[in-house]
């Protein structure tokens, strides 16, 4: 909550020192406005003033409710809140019903206007989360939030409940990442179910959870998580620093914040991974990283990344290693399909044809033989096609999705071949190559290669194989030359880390990976126990058959043939 | 300058091997061939004694001063007015090698890929790529030399395990050549392709450990020398000496001769071209950063990144010298000796000087 201070400007501090009395307040100010400007911070004793305050500044809302009422049948109180965003049921049965009735053995001569503060919030409430708040900024910040307020006439303080109830959709599979071996669950809009997802799976008091509000006018809530001692303390600090700069007036997604603490905004790829796994979000923070939620987000982004992540999925390490190195081996070509496999169509057709194999080069060219344009071009009009009727179908509605889909197939595929606008092994590369791009599990990672594609299939169209030589070592280079938060986007392959590399292209056994990726320095390393994950030595192979036989002989007859067996089976019963 | 010393042994290795392999890998064969006939792998087993004894003199130096490049540490030894003269002549050299290579690699790319597009713009992309990439800082330097060894190694390396079918290893007999003799030109010749690594002076200072500069110059020499001497005892037992006179690109040829197994696709030497852009870039990349870099340590500079494009016409210019492939050879092949004056010559210069100083100094602390 402290970051909040921090967050306001300096400016607005000093307005708030201006000596315009509040009495002023008119209905042409601007509310918030309002309460920088009122002479004190501090609560009157006065509960007409008060409400008359409150009414002032938030009466205007349709959802902004008040009620005054006896309390215990002597004090004069009012209850205060925004009934859109509250629980009323609590109101009803955990705040109003202990106010309105004495609780049985007090005394209530002896309750004043002096003790009665004391007497609720120890005695006669039964909601839990409550607590004394006299600075009025406070109070509308809070009543903003979501909480109750009870106000009793000649008390200087407030009482607020937190009763915040907001609708929220249940967890749901996550959309965007979906896994066949592992959790269904992904994060939803509400911060505290998405901190409670986390939490879940961090059963340990070094996960920490740090909150701060940023956005003048959203306050949007946003959690900085991460393990103490196992991330770097400068790191978190340096998170924090970053974080603590934005200065926007609304956060409304946890994108908003990637845009404004990355390393470097001009890059095609991303230098901050962001998903909708609690699992993938807890490995990472496991791994050393920091994880950001914002409250109304159900992403949640992870710092420092490196390009390897962006093409492993939390899959990789729920199945076994075979599969995932399997599966992730497919992915990483599917990743070098996407990027180059039109451009290097383009060159071969335009440039060396003589490469190819006759028969193929024959039918290449019997299937271009109606096509007036050059290879790039056909690319081009093709990739645009098929980029244009990609996001259509994210934005259709569902049921027309499906339809537009045939469609696009349809007109792409056929008709486009038919009409001579492309040439048959154009629509296959183009397939291929869309097929390719979905295979990579990050939205934005593959997002940058699909975009990366277009200059250089124009390379290609210019230099040949030479020109799609040039892009890659260019893209190459600024991979090489990104940093996010100071790691090396392409390390562990460069800068090399021989532990790293097990994880790179391959899933190596976890076995094989006692410690925590090198390149976050993390303070306390070591992911393994010294006994490693093979624990091959102290099985007893209980079922094995000829182990189960011997010993139902041994119970059988007393006098067995092979005693040794037995007796030996036997004490591993025993023990 | 001093605050990211963070270059690994590894990385310093890499650099070496990825600069000395360059463009000068496709004609090596020729120019070994040329002064030994079968005596050819001998001969660039000299060439490789040559150029390590430089490499081992620029090492040592930069031991000496681990903090310096050759152009501090030659003002320290030398003087700051005499070393100008020596420096700003490396620096004119190695900005002439970035335009040589460029051309040789233009005019390679436009003889084997693009035949009809102007040997102008394949260079002028070539010198852009390395000028933008020059606008990193020294460990992002090291990072894409790292990265791209690989590529760079394994295209050769399947070349001349393809090639291996085709080989006859009676052009290796005699051993010693036919007549030889010749061995110190071809030599030199062959040891003035392995001048790249004279950048090793400019990575020296950015070593974590600079006293292990020595493991990282030989496991470079090793390796970079190691894929020489198999490319030519490859070339010379595939096609023979005579064959190989006939021949501009004799490691081109190579490469044309094989094919991988399966037919996907009819010939290797396009591709294999095509990967070898890497190993060029890195090259060029290499010279063009020394080159950058010497200029602005000897201005006094802090940052090198408004330089890149600076001299970005001044290489074009001389790359476009030459005025065709034979004149460009004869200009490479008297630049080739120059420069083993300069990237040979100067370090034996600097440091008899230092040890001349230092043993003065010590004789004179003992006598006072």
């Amino acid at each position: 909550m402290s970051w909040s201070t921090i967050k306001r400007s300096p400016k607005r501090r000093s307005t708030k020192l201006s000596k315009q009395p509040a009495a002023t307040a008119n209905d042409n100010m601007i509310p918030h406005k309002l309460v920088e400007e009122l002479p004190t911070d501090q609560l009157g004793r006065n509960l007409d003033t008060t409400i008359e305050l409150l009414k002032n500044l938030l009466g205007k809302n349709a959802d902004f409710f008040c009620r005054k009422f006896q309390m215990y049948g002597k004090f004069n109180a009012a209850i205060i809140y925004f009934s859109s965003i509250v629980d009323k049921n609590a109101i009803n049965s955990g705040i109003m019903k202990p106010l309105m009735y004495v609780p049985v053995q007090t005394d209530l001569e002896k309750l004043t206007v002096t003790n009665v503060l004391d007497f609720i919030l120890n005695e006669a409430m039964f909601h839990t989360e409550i607590k004394k708040e006299d600075s009025i900024e406070n109070i509308i910040n809070a009543l903003l939030r979501g909480e109750t307020f009870i106000f009793i006439d000649g008390v200087n303080s407030g009482i607020q409940f937190a009763v915040k109830n907001i609708e929220k959709r249940s967890i749901s599979q996550p959309e965007t990442e979906q896994v066949i071996l592992g959790p269904r669950e992904g994060f939803i809009e509400s911060l505290q179910t998405n901190i409670a997802l986390l939490r879940n799976r961090l059963k340990t008091a070094d996960f920490r959870v740090e909150i701060m509000e940023i956005g003048r006018i959203s306050k949007s809530t946003t959690a900085i998580c991460y393990l103490e001692g196992i991330a770097t303390d400068d790191l978190v600090k340096e998170v924090k620093d970053r974080l603590g700069k934005i200065d926007i007036d609304a956060i409304l997604d946890v994108g908003y914040i990637e845009q404004f603490i990355e390393d470097n905004h001009m890059s095609p790829f991303p230098q901050i991974q962001s998903t909708e796994r609690p699992d993938k979000t807890v490995g990472s923070i496991l791994e050393g990283r920091v994880a950001i939620l914002v409250d109304g987000s159900p992403f949640s982004i992870i710092a420092p990344v490196v390009f390897n992540q962006f093409y492993q999925t939390f899959e990789d390490y729920s199945s076994r290693f075979l599969m995932g190195s399997f599966v992730r081996i497919a992915r990483m070509i599917a990743l070098v399909f996407s990027l180059i496999f039109p451009s290097l169509y383009v060159s071969f057709i335009s440039f060396n044809p003589e490469l190819l194999p006759t028969e193929f080069a024959v039918a290449v060219a019997g299937g271009r033989a109606g096509v007036p344009f050059p290879a790039v071009v056909e690319v081009l009009i093709i990739e645009v096609a098929m980029e244009i009727l990609r996001e259509a179908t994210v934005r259709l509605p569902k049921q027309v999705g499906g339809a537009l889909s045939i469609v696009g197939v349809l007109v792409i595929g056929q008709a486009a071949v038919e009409a001579g606008i492309a040439s048959p092994i154009t629509v296959v590369v183009i397939a291929m190559t869309t097929i390719g791009s979905f295979a990579t599990p990050a939205y934005d990672a593959a997002f940058a290669l699909r975009m990366l594609r277009f200059p250089i299939v124009i390379m290609a169209g210019f230099f040949g194989l030479y020109g799609v030589v040039i892009g890659v070592i260019f893209i190459f280079n600024h991979m090489l030359s990104l940093k996010s938060f100071g790691v090396p986007y392409m390390s562990p392959v460069t800068p090399g880390n021989f532990q790293g590399l097990k994880d790179v292209i391959i899933r190596a056994p976890f076995w094989w990976m006692p410690k925590r990726p090198q390149m976050l320095h993390s303070q306390n390393s070591d992911r393994l126990g010294k006994t490693k994950g093979e624990s091959k030595k102290g099985t007893s192979n209980t079922l094995d058959p000829v182990m189960v036989g011997n010993e139902k002989w041994e119970e059988d007859k007393s006098s067995g043939i092979s005693t040794r067996d037995n007796s030996h089976s036997s004490n591993n019963d025993s023990n | 300058m001093e605050y990211p010393r963070e270059i690994t042994v590894i990385q310093a290795t890499t650099i070496l091997i990825s600069t000395i392999i360059g463009v000068g890998l496709l004609a090596l064969p020729l120019f070994a061939v040329r002064t030994a006939d079968t005596g050819a792998p001998l001969v660039t087993l000299f060439g490789i004694a040559i150029a390590s004894t430089g490499l081992g003199l620029i090492t040592f130096l930069g031991i000496r001063h681990p903090r310096k490049s050759i152009i501090l540490y030659g003002e320290d030894i030398l003087g700051k007015w005499l070393s100008r003269v020596p420096n700003i002549v490396i620096i004119l050299f190695f900005a002439i090698l970035t335009g040589l290579t460029s051309r040789e690699f233009g005019a390679v790319v436009i003889t084997a890929i693009l035949k009809q597009t102007p040997l102008e713009v394949t260079v002028i992309v070539m010198l852009i790529l390395a000028a933008l990439s020059t606008r990193n800082d020294m460990n992002v330097f090291a990072y894409i030399h790292n990265f791209y060894v690989p590529f760079i190694l394994a295209p050769a390396l399947i070349i001349v395990a393809l090639s291996l079918k085709n080989a006859n290893s009676l052009y290796l007999l005699p051993v010693v050549g036919n007549e030889p003799g010749s061995y110190l030109v071809g030599g030199l010749t062959i040891a003035a392709l392995f001048q790249g690594s004279f950048i090793f002076t400019m990575i020296i200072p950015f070593m974590r450990h600079p006293r292990k500069a020595f493991k990282a110059s030989i496991w470079g020499m090793v390796i970079a020398g190691g894929l020489y001497l198999l490319i030519v005892i490859a070339t010379v037992a595939v096609f023979g000496p005579v064959e190989i006179t006939n021949l501009l690109w004799p490691t081109l040829e190579l490469a044309r001769t094989t094919s991988i197994p399966g037919n996907i696709l009819q010939r290797l030497d396009i591709v294999f071209l095509s990967v070898w852009v890497i190993a060029v870039f890195t090259t060029l990349f290499s010279s063009y950063m020394f080159t950058v870099h010497s200029i602005s340590q000897m201005a006094g500079l802090r940052d090198h990144k408004m330089l890149s494009f600076f001299i970005l016409p001044i290489v074009f210019v001389i790359a476009m010298i030459p005025q065709n492939i034979l004149h460009l050879y004869d200009v490479i092949e008297i630049f080739g000796r120059l420069g083993l004056i300069l990237t040979v010559g100067y370090p034996l210069l600097l440091v008899s000087v230092d040890l001349v100083k230092k043993k003065v100094k010590k004789s004179g602390s003992i006598k006072a």
